[in-house]
């Protein structure tokens, strides 16, 4: 049953309006970051999705270096041959755990920085969405 | 060694450290200031800090020492303090920031609302300070026993008074300009010698000793048994895991702005470490052929304060040797009162009211002690002895901020149960293993626990938490937000007070 204009008041009844153009307006919808600030389900589901990618992240990142370090200790203690490697008469497993290592330590590193700030940007402009 | 030599560097270097921290007293004016700096330092200087407060006596002394001793195994503990920065970065620096704690304890209190678990952490986090300054304060005794001849406590107390002065003059703010220039300072006394004796050794600058001819500089790896295997696993276990819960480098991170920042910092302190890591090596190597009584008669930890001397003679290598002294000393003296900064922070604002004055009294507190233990005790290697101090960081406080920061699940009583256990646990092997003689067959397990004791202390904190639901803390999700969302530029309004 709906009251538009055009149906005219039952009887007995006088119809109390106000002009719609006046009223305040009510914000339509909830945005994102206030359902974060309220914990409602919506904004508890986006940060446990955010904490859950950052979590992944940070665990593959350390899987890889984990598995770097590994090659790096088989290679020395496991390949006789790559002992007798020599760069200006430093032998490999000398240059690959007193310099080597280092370099990668940095990349996974720096690979981490970018996608961790990645994740909190894709995060931030999803709430920030009105 | 000449003894003016020892006294020159030293004097040096103390001196330097007030007047820096003097400079730093007329900034610091607020008690924010005294704590966190305001949490207003660049990343820059922030990273020089760490730097500068994380290199301790094992990374200046110890690692060539133990390259005399152990040759190439000994590469692997560079490689773990490092990568300890690596795990920091990766799962705690940019949430611990945003938790806005200040310390260890206050952490567990606002995570796990559990006055318990604050008292339990801060018990820990006092110990593990107290147990790192040890081995700084041995390496002190050791660098003035060697250079000068006097007694060991003149080294270790010089240590203790200058820390004491510049953390109660002027705080966090003077103690961050102190580090930083104490990074540069290791870096130039590590970098400076050993290139004049690369030079020297390559025949281009003068005459010197050379190399005898057919000397293997570079000893291959040890031929692979299970002992060593466990112990290099195990080592890489605390020192990863270690440096997750040190108290002098987390309580760092609260002088960054915000998260991102933190993230930032760590990865300019990999870098710093990595240029480093590089120099204590060429000391090792090189000790190991021209310094090998220095191992034999017990103090390879001397190997880089003697190396520049006894290879450049005249007034060149004098220089240079002083120069190592004071990198040594300031080595000793960052590490020290990074340290005590942290923990006159937990003592103050768990037993004298979080004041400044609090912090003062504090402060001297933390240094007093531990110099107590250092003059009853004798000094180990002290590579090893600060890898200990690693191992019983992971048995306790890392399954705390691990499983704090990414697990929901976590109560109060699990991680006061995983702290005791793992703390017991490691405590009593480190204890035990230090009586067992050489030929032991549990020596191994017992000397280097981290491999059981980290992964026991996780699963008892897992188990006991699963057992108690019931006792998770209210407000977990309200703080999980607060640890991983980005903060919010401060130019954004509060959405509530807009208006559609």
């Amino acid at each position: 049953m709906s009251f538009g204009p055009s149906d005219p008041p039952a009887e007995g009844r006088v119809r109390v309006a106000a002009p719609r153009v006046q009223a305040r307006q009510v914000p339509q919808r909830t945005s994102v970051s206030q359902e974060v600030a309220e914990q409602s389900a919506v904004g508890e589901v986006m940060v446990r999705s955010l904490i859950r990618s950052q979590l992944r992240l940070a665990l593959v990142v350390t899987a890889g270096f984990m598995a770097a370090l590994l090659i790096s200790w088989a290679l020395v203690h496991w390949v006789p041959t790559f002992a007798d490697w020599r760069i200006l008469g430093v032998p490999a497993p000398w240059l690959l755990l007193g310099i080597g290592v280092y370099p990668a330590l940095g990349a996974c590193a720096w690979l981490y920085v970018r996608a961790a700030t990645k994740n909190e940007n894709q995060y931030r402009d999803l709430v920030d969405e009105k | 060694m000449n003894p003016g030599i020892g006294y020159t560097a030293l004097i040096l270097v103390s001196a330097a450290t007030i007047f820096i921290g003097f400079y730093g007293l007329r900034v610091s004016r607020t008690t924010s200031d005294f704590y966190v700096a305001s949490r207003t330092v660049k990343p820059w200087w922030n990273a020089s800090a760490i730097g500068g407060e994380y290199l301790s006596a094992a990374s200046f002394l110890g690692i060539a020492g133990l390259i005399v001793i152990s040759g190439l195994d000994a590469l692997w503990f560079p490689i773990g303090y490092t990568a300890g920065y690596l795990m920091l970065l990766f799962f705690v620096a940019a949430p611990l920031r945003r938790s806005g704690a200040y310390t260890i304890p206050d952490f567990a209190e606002a995570r796990l609302e559990s006055a318990t678990a604050r008292y339990v952490t801060s018990v820990l986090v006092v110990l593990v300070g107290w147990f790192y300054i040890v081995p700084q304060l041995h390496g002190a005794a050791l660098t003035i026993r060697t250079t000068t001849g006097l007694p060991s406590w003149v080294g270790a107390g010089a240590v203790v008074v200058v820390v004491c002065f510049t953390v109660v003059t002027g705080g966090m703010r003077s103690i961050t300009f102190v580090q930083a220039f104490q990074y540069w300072l290791k870096l130039t006394a590590l970098a400076v010698p050993a290139i004049f004796i690369l030079l020297m050794l390559s025949g281009t600058t003068g005459s010197g000793p050379a190399i005898p001819a057919g000397t293997e500089l570079f000893p291959p790896p040890d031929p692979l048994t299970g002992d060593s295997t466990y112990r290099t696993l195990s080592l890489m276990v605390a020192l990863l895991f270690g440096t997750l819960g040190l108290p002098h480098v987390l309580v760092r991170f609260y002088t960054n702005p915000d998260g991102a920042a933190a993230r930032r910092t760590t990865l300019i302190v990999l870098g710093l470490l990595t240029v480093f890591y590089l120099f204590p090596t060429i000391y090792g190597v090189l000790g190991r052929v021209f310094l090998p009584e220095l191992a034999a008669n017990g103090y390879p930890d001397a190997t880089v304060l003697l190396l520049p001397g006894a290879l450049i003679g005249g007034l060149g290598g004098e220089i240079l040797s002083a120069l190592v002294v004071a990198g040594a000393f300031a080595a000793f003296l960052s590490t020290t009162s990074g340290l005590v900064v942290s923990l006159a922070g937990v003592i103050s604002q768990d037993v004298l009211g979080g004041s400044v004055r609090g912090f003062r009294i504090a402060a001297v507190i933390a240094a007093v002690v531990p110099f107590g233990v250092a003059m009853m005790t004798d000094s180990l290697a002290l590579a090893g002895s600060v890898g200990l101090v690693f191992a019983f960081t992971a048995s306790t406080i890392c399954p705390l901020l691990l499983l704090g920061i990414w697990w929901r699940g976590l109560t109060d009583a699990g991680a006061v149960a995983g702290m005791l256990t793992g703390g017991i646990l490691c405590g009593a092997a480190i204890l035990f293993g230090a009586q067992l003689g050489a030929d032991s067959p549990w020596r191994d397990l017992l000397t280097q626990p981290a491999a059981w004791t980290v992964p026991a202390a996780f699963l008892v904190t897992i188990t006991v938490s699963k057992a108690t639901p019931y006792r998770r803390s209210s407000s977990v999700s309200r703080f999980m937000t607060k640890l991983h969302v980005p903060e919010r530029p401060l130019d954004v309004e509060n959405p509530r007070t807009q208006s559609g």
